[in-house]
């Protein structure tokens, strides 16, 4: 397995792309809930998807809806997100949901929203395109995490991770995005590239 | 004229002091990493113009944002942000700041900023 950590200055785009990507991905999300979203500063590493899978088996007490959808390009993989049980619940009082149906339903169409504003803004950003499949959704509790097929197809994956948080209507959610190694190569090379631009 | 400008990321400063170089010569330009360099610089160096970012570690620009001007009420501040939710803008103009702008900034924003302040 190739290292392919981010140097600081790789870091520093990535977040700065990310923080624009994710301010756009909030304000479509906002409008659709009719709420508004703290923003918060997005964490990025490079890690082996293993050590990944301990994290999420630290909140196993947790039981969480795991939604992803997948996208594909020049950069591709595919970004996931979680909401646990007491935000969805809180989502669906919010949009006076009346089944479990519905909730799932809801569940999906905020990912998609979510998870295809922040990817296209964050391709625009880095001058290539993506398009993508439909998201899925499974309720799971963390400790159940390596069953995911989605994590066994990675074995490094670039953890950017930030909150969605509502805080008035206490829904928050954490997003990632797993690529593999190629993409994360590719990532490379075009980070340095706008970096160089500029200097 | 003095400038200030305030991101915790290196890659929005360059971009940022790029586009104003490529309209202003000889601008005096600082630059803070967060909220509480930024009140620093202002009461020490009294910038005319201010860059400020929003999402900050250590100060976030809703709280730097009133310390700046409180420190000089002269001082023109440009939001500038990726948070562009409709609250989002109307909390920093009813903070004080003369715009609020979406990043990431080129030299074409930089250029309709300008004109505008």
């Amino acid at each position: 397995m190739q290292d392919l950590s981010l140097t600081e200055d790789e870091q520093d785009v990535l977040q700065e792309l990310m923080n624009i990507a994710y301010g756009n991905a909030t304000a479509v999300v906002a409008d659709m809930l009719e709420a508004f979203a703290t923003l918060s500063i997005p964490q990025i590493k490079i890690m082996k998807t293993a050590d990944l899978i301990s994290e999420f088996q630290e909140k196993k007490e947790i039981s969480y809806f795991f939604s992803s959808q997948a996208f594909s390009g020049e950069f591709n993989g595919e970004t996931a997100f979680f909401i646990d049980e007491e935000s969805a619940n809180n989502l669906s009082t919010h949009l006076e949901l009346e089944s479990p149906e519905d909730l799932d339903d809801a569940i999906l169409e905020l990912t998609n929203v979510l998870t295809s504003s922040l990817t296209t803004k964050l391709a625009q950003e880095m001058e290539t395109q993506i398009t993508f499949s439909p998201p899925s959704i499974t309720k799971l509790a963390l400790n159940q995490i390596q069953e995911v097929d989605t994590f066994k197809h990675y074995s490094q994956v670039i953890v950017i991770e930030t909150q969605l948080d509502f805080q008035e209507q206490k829904i928050n959610g954490e997003i990632y995005i797993l690529t593999k190694d190629g993409s994360i190569q590719w990532l490379k090379k075009q980070l340095n590239a706008i970096l160089e631009a500029l200097i | 004229m003095k400038y200030l400008v305030i991101d915790d990321s290196k890659l929005a400063r360059l971009s940022l002091i790029k586009s104003l170089k490529a309209h202003i010569d000889n601008a005096e330009i600082f630059q803070a990493v967060n909220g509480e360099e930024a009140v620093t610089i202002v009461k020490n160096e009294k910038p005319n113009i201010a860059f400020l970012d929003l999402t900050m570690p250590i100060m976030d620009g809703y709280t730097a944002l009133p310390l700046m001007l409180d420190s000089n009420p002269k001082l023109k501040v440009i939001v500038v942000s990726a948070d562009v939710q409709e609250q989002a803008k109307k909390r920093v103009i009813n903070l004080g700041a003369q715009l609020h702008v979406q990043k990431p900034i080129n030299t074409d924003k930089m250029q309709d900023i300008l004109e505008i302040i």
